[in-house]
């Protein structure tokens, strides 16, 4: 059994994340962000989210351990809102207050192939709650995704299996969410 | 997936050794408390006590149905009406988390009077996953303290049970199907009741205006629903608002309260879409609203707003 934690950055939908993979019937559990990266890397982890968070949380200081995670990880690891912003800042991109926040529904458009995003369409519906966004992304990164108010959803490291999501696969009214879920799943299971 | 069937058989297991002496139920007639009623009944019999509060701020007839659904499942309950001391609690209060601490302080304190005199030692509460999330702590901000979480005072002398806490309410219903259990379907009310409805001061006068405005609200969506005219919505409701408005009755100047009326569709409270309610259901929805409370009511709004932005609810 494939095995994924999540890392709770105190956000709404932390615990969706770890519903989502329950669902998907993986080993799965909340931790701490403060939790060590050498506990981590005892429980043999296959994967790792890190979460969205508390109010402005992405946009500047330290993410508990969440910079140790992404120095040191070899296995993948999917930042979500907060997460995705921290992961930009960390490997050098820039994140700033939005122009014009998203929440609630908008229009995603896939830009690049990926296998994150594997049988989901060019077009889909996913829902949002945000106020930054990742405004310039790293150099080590490519651009996977947009949307008409914010230019950076979805972004993946060039060589290892990072991905940084804006918007929220783990909600139900994020139209292919499990899909994006089981498609993580199935490169953590790599 | 969540396998409903499995859940009942560990929760029971594990309830069994956690509960060691007697224990109370809050009993609200909800779709989670009734569920953890049914499997703590399971667990340790008649050693639990179900305790359902009226706070005076119910549902039309709501505490009737609770007394027969108390008795369909055969639980051992006590019927307590706190509502004097509720609608005083509530007096000249405005604000919505004070609203909403006040009543969760409120319910304790009745629930550790009937402990004391029956020697019980456990609470149990249906809390379920969305209310312990938006009641924040730590690392997340509080979107609202829900009555059963947040709400709870500092000092508590009983044992928190809490057998539901990491399911969302459609595995709630899951659990219900499982155990055959008649409130299944029914939609989510919020602990604090009909206060929570009432922007502003929620006195009981205004009760009664607010009460009414969800009773029509939710008969006449009951109807267009099983008329197949629109698909159930997850939650739908009314809302009093502070605001008065001028409006005409029979050529003569009329100045009352305006009531928003609610209805989201969602799997889980965590995210909703207002629901696209038919225009003349709508309507109907709007004239007999007005009429029924037409000395009180002169103006009808329709909330088109989704989660996230808003909340479910208003407060």
């Amino acid at each position: 059994m494939v095995k994924i934690f999540v890392v709770d950055n105190g956000g709404q939908w932390t615990h969706r994340e770890w519903r989502r993979l329950r669902d998907l019937d993986v080993d799965t559990k909340i931790v701490a962000n403060t939790t060590p990266f050498d506990d981590l890397v005892k429980e043999n982890i296959d994967g790792l989210i890190l979460s969205g968070g508390a109010p402005r949380i992405g946009l500047e200081g330290d993410l508990g351990n969440c910079s140790e995670y992404l120095e040191k990880a070899d296995f993948p690891i999917l930042g979500i809102c907060a997460g995705h912003q921290f992961m930009a800042r960390f490997f050098g991109g820039e994140v700033k207050p939005s122009k014009l926040p998203e929440f609630g529904k908008i229009e995603l458009t896939i830009l690049k192939e990926n296998e994150l995003f594997s049988k989901v369409p060019e077009k889909s519906i996913v829902w949002e709650s945000h106020n930054d966004e990742v405004e310039k992304i790293p150099d080590s990164f490519f651009l996977l995704a947009d949307s008409e108010n914010c230019k950076t959803q979805a972004m993946k490291h060039k060589e290892r299996s990072f991905y940084g999501l804006q918007f929220h696969p783990e909600v139900e009214h994020t139209e292919y969410g499990e899909q994006i879920f089981r498609n993580f799943v199935k490169i953590c299971e790599k | 997936m969540f396998n409903a069937e499995k859940f009942i058989k560990e929760i029971i297991e594990k309830l069994k050794n956690e509960i060691t002496g007697k224990a109370l139920i809050a009993f609200s007639g909800g779709v989670d408390s009734t569920v953890c009623a049914a499997l703590v009944n399971k667990a340790i019999g008649d050693r639990l006590i179900a305790v359902h509060v009226d706070t005076g701020y119910m549902r039309k007839n709501e505490s009737d149905n609770v007394k027969k659904l108390m008795e369909e499942i055969g639980l051992n309950y006590r019927f307590i009406d706190a509502s004097k001391e509720f609608f005083s609690a509530l007096k000249n209060i405005e604000d919505p988390e004070k609203k909403r601490k006040i009543i969760g302080e409120k319910f304790i304190r009745v629930f550790e009077k009937v402990a004391e005199d029956e020697d019980i030692e456990y609470l149990v509460q249906g809390t379920i996953a969305p209310d312990w999330i938006e009641s924040g702590g730590e690392l997340r901000d509080t979107i609202k303290s829900h009555h059963n979480v947040g709400g709870l005072p500092e000092f508590m002398k009983l044992k928190l049970v809490e057998p539901l806490r990491d399911l969302y309410k459609d595995e709630v219903r899951k659990v219900a199907r499982e155990l055959k259990l008649s409130v299944s379907e029914r939609q989510p009310f919020p602990g604090p009741g009909l206060a929570i409805r009432i922007i502003g001061e929620a006195t009981p006068e205004r009760t009664n205006i607010v009460r009414e405005a969800c009773d029509i609200v939710e008969k006449e969506i009951e109807a267009a629903v099983e008329n197949k005219k629109m698909e159930m919505p997850w939650q739908y409701f009314a809302v009093l608002l502070p605001v008065k408005s001028v409006g005409v009755h029979g050529d003569k100047r009329a100045y009352g309260y305006v009531i928003a009326v609610r209805a989201v569709h969602s799997i889980d409270a965590m995210t909703c879409a207002f629901s696209k309610i038919p225009n003349n259901i709508i309507d109907k929805i709007s004239t007999r609203i007005t009429n029924t409370l037409k000395d009180k009511v002169n103006r009808v709004v329709y909330d088109i707003t989704n989660k996230p932005p808003s909340t479910v609810e208003w407060e």
